[in-house]
């Protein structure tokens, strides 16, 4: 049985193409203006790549945050659900789940069968997300994805505050005026945001193993700072960026035998 | 005393040009909303109870009741606003006057409140000043005198700013009420309100004349623990119904809301004999607590709630805009004048499970009647609901959740702003909530 998942995220929609539970295939396409023709077109590249065609697609579940414009949508299913879904099925002893996107970052708690059980979601504020990155690279005058190397290369932590992007910005340009070289501004960067991200972790409560997704999941800054700040190992899938379109998919495929 | 030749103490001059322009435009809004949100409420309920007309009726804030309000102040009545339902509306009705509660659920107003206070101030009293200062609402503005309870440090400082335009009654509370000078103080409290109600009425608080307004409120109290006990059954009203009926409370002739929802009940209870639900019987059953939740705008908890996909009921709430109202009844042993005064000391202070309150064991008077709702209602899911600046609804939150994870059930912490701007994001968590305790509910 073939289904498919569409993840309708805040900057990119990813697809994902399940044959009896195992990937076919991936899409990704650029959110923009139009989600919902950014959903056409990375269902098709997934669809190209499987060499398939739509009538082949048995079911299709949406989720993201603009699960509602996705296209050939048979059912959604949230954010949330998709992860505990998709991670528990690649980590089965996987119990608490961090997904840290472009604008949100989230925490989902999920049982064994990867049903979620408690969820939080970080308050309406994009300094514990990807987007925080991006705007502390053009601070510092590097690339998004120099970010993490650089980082790694501080020999000590500054700290900053990264209560809101605009405030973690002058904080940073702060440290510039103080001339602290950039790797450790990177790091402390990359600790505000695993500070509050790990502060939400702890309010949902810390239950091992741990699992890490997201675009940001990507980041290596990022998760050794996160690691240090939990004190534990983090599980990270391939395709991090992937994890809720592949959980929409598997969603897709117990519906269809459900029904 | 207030000094009449002293300057305004917080409120700037605004131009009656813009104040007027500022009314009128957010009244016209205010307007579109009550109507669309009575709209959506009667889609919403798959059968709905034919007698819930006269309160969606009443639910206009710029309609009959203040019509009426207007007429009886022109014969001479008083109008006594309040803020928090600590005031003793017994007392108020005792002397002839019309009580009314004027805290501001309008959005838009609370913009024009940012003017004095800095935003992280809670939204509701952001847009009480707001609607004060442009004469938004009906009920502030016929007000004669306002009651205010000093319950949080918002309430305490909207009183001084409040004063800037009206006679403004304190009544400081104990934050510990289990000590027999807590009670203490608090009679005093009441027995000097009495006197500003008496003084500002020229009416005297005689017994006779405070028994039946104490036996007014009861009765009240009777058809609304009917209406909610009614709720612990299948649904037969939609949550949002149900709190607009209590809701009308505040501003309604008491006397006449007692016996609509009377009506009301006596509709619902053939309506649950009929099997005519409100809503698929099986639909996950929430409660709803935190911050008070004001009529007009601040109705979007409820309404995602009970419009998501998978569907909501919301079956009970413990809120203080309304199933905190009225539940407990004032109970007089002996109708002597002092009796009597006890009573209402004591439904207002002990009965209260605001957590302005501690006490050695924390607020524990909440917290066991949050358990007993949970019970009683069969509630599956709990949305701890919030505004931003709520601090001590806000600060609750870890104990609450604590208690409600050993009994197993979900809780979510839904924080906002007086915004319409987050509809979408608070969508996405609703949802998300639902969906999981939908899954539980099938298991």
């Amino acid at each position: 049985m073939i289904t498919a998942g569409i993840d309708v995220g805040t900057q990119s929609v990813k697809a994902v193409i399940v044959k009896d539970n195992v990937v076919i295939s991936r899409g990704r396409a650029f959110s923009g203006f139009d989600p919902a023709k950014a959903g056409e077109l990375a269902v098709a590249e997934a669809l190209e790549k499987a060499k398939l065609s739509l009538a082949d697609l048995k079911h299709v579940t949406a989720t993201g945050s603009g699960m509602d414009m996705a296209p050939y949508a048979n059912s959604t299913i949230s954010m949330m659900g998709a992860d505990a879904k998709a991670v528990v099925y690649i980590f089965p002893k996987a119990r608490t789940i961090i997904d840290v996107g472009a604008e949100e970052a989230r925490a989902v708690k999920c049982d064994e069968k990867g049903i979620m059980i408690d969820f939080v979601v970080n308050e309406r504020c994009a300094a514990g997300a990807g987007a925080f990155i991006e705007a502390m690279a053009r601070a510092l005058e590097v690339k998004l994805e120099e970010m993490g190397p650089l980082s790694l290369k501080a020999e000590r932590a500054s700290s900053i505050n990264a209560t809101c992007v605009i405030f973690g910005e002058s904080d940073v340009v702060s440290l510039i005026h103080r001339q602290e070289s950039k790797p450790e501004i990177a790091r402390a960067i990359f600790d505000a945001m695993a500070d509050r991200v790990s502060s939400m972790v702890y309010r949902l409560g810390l239950n091992p193993d741990v699992a890490l997704v997201g675009g940001v999941a990507k980041d290596i800054g990022f998760v050794s700072s996160l690691k240090r700040k939990l004190g534990i190992d983090i599980l990270i899938p391939d395709y991090p960026d992937f994890i809720g379109a592949l959980g929409a998919a598997l969603v897709a495929a117990s519906r269809v035998k459900e029904a | 005393m207030k000094n009449k030749n002293e300057t305004k103490k917080y409120v700037p001059e605004i131009p009656q040009k813009e104040i007027e322009e500022l009314r009128n435009s957010i009244k016209t809004t205010s307007q579109k909303i009550i109507a669309e949100n009575i709209e959506r409420m009667k889609k919403t309920s798959k059968n709905r109870a034919k007698t819930m007309q006269y309160f969606d009726e009443n639910a206009n804030f710029f309609g009959q009741r203040e019509k009426e309000i207007q007429a009886a102040k022109a014969s001479g009545k008083k109008v006594i606003g309040y803020m928090c339902m600590f005031a003793p509306i017994e007392l108020i009705l005792a002397a002839d006057a019309i009580p009314v509660r004027v805290n501001s659920g309008w959005y838009d107003a609370s913009k024009l409140g940012d003017r004095i206070v800095p935003v992280e101030v809670c939204p509701i009293i952001r847009s009480t000043i707001g609607a004060k200062m442009i004469g938004l609402s009906p009920y502030l503005e016929l007000s004669d005198a306002l009651i205010s309870v000093l319950t949080c440090d918002g309430m305490t400082k909207l009183s001084e700013i409040l004063s800037d335009y009206k006679p403004v009654w304190t009544m400081p509370i104990p934050r510990v009420k289990d000590s027999a000078h807590a009670t203490r103080f608090w009679r005093e409290e009441l027995l000097a309100t009495k006197a500003q109600i008496e003084a500002l009425t020229g009416n005297k608080i005689t017994g006779k004349r405070l028994r039946s307004a104490i036996e007014l409120t009861q009765r009240a109290t009777k058809a609304f623990r009917r209406l909610q006990d009614i709720r612990k059954g299948a649904p037969v009203i939609m949550g949002r119904d149900a709190m607009l009926v209590n809701q009308t409370y505040m501003w309604d002739d008491i006397k006449r809301w007692t016996e609509k929802t009377e009506a009301l009940c006596d509709e619902l209870e053939k309506m649950a004999q009929q099997k005519m639900w409100a809503c698929p019987p099986d639909t996950p059953r929430v409660m709803i607590t935190g911050t008070p939740m004001i009529w007009p705008d601040n109705w979007k908890a409820p309404t995602l709630i009970e419009e998501a996909t998978p569907q909501g009921v919301l079956v009970a709430d413990e809120l203080c805009s309304s199933e905190r109202l009225l539940y407990d009844p004032v109970g007089v042993d002996e109708w002597t004048m002092d009796d009597m005064l006890n009573a209402i000391s004591e439904r207002y202070l002990m009965a209260s499970t605001c957590p302005c309150f501690t006490s050695e064991d924390g607020n524990e008077d909440r917290i066991n009647w949050l358990l007993t709702k949970v019970k009683d209602w069969k509630i599956n899911g709990v949305i701890y609901y919030v505004v931003r600046g709520c601090m001590l609804y806000a600060m609750e939150y870890t104990r609450v959740k604590r208690v409600l994870d050993r009994l197993n059930i979900p809780v979510y912490y839904l924080d906002t702003e007086y915004t319409r701007e987050d509809v979408g994001q608070m969508k996405t968590r609703v949802e998300a909530f639902l969906e999981m305790l939908s899954a539980r509910v099938d298991i």
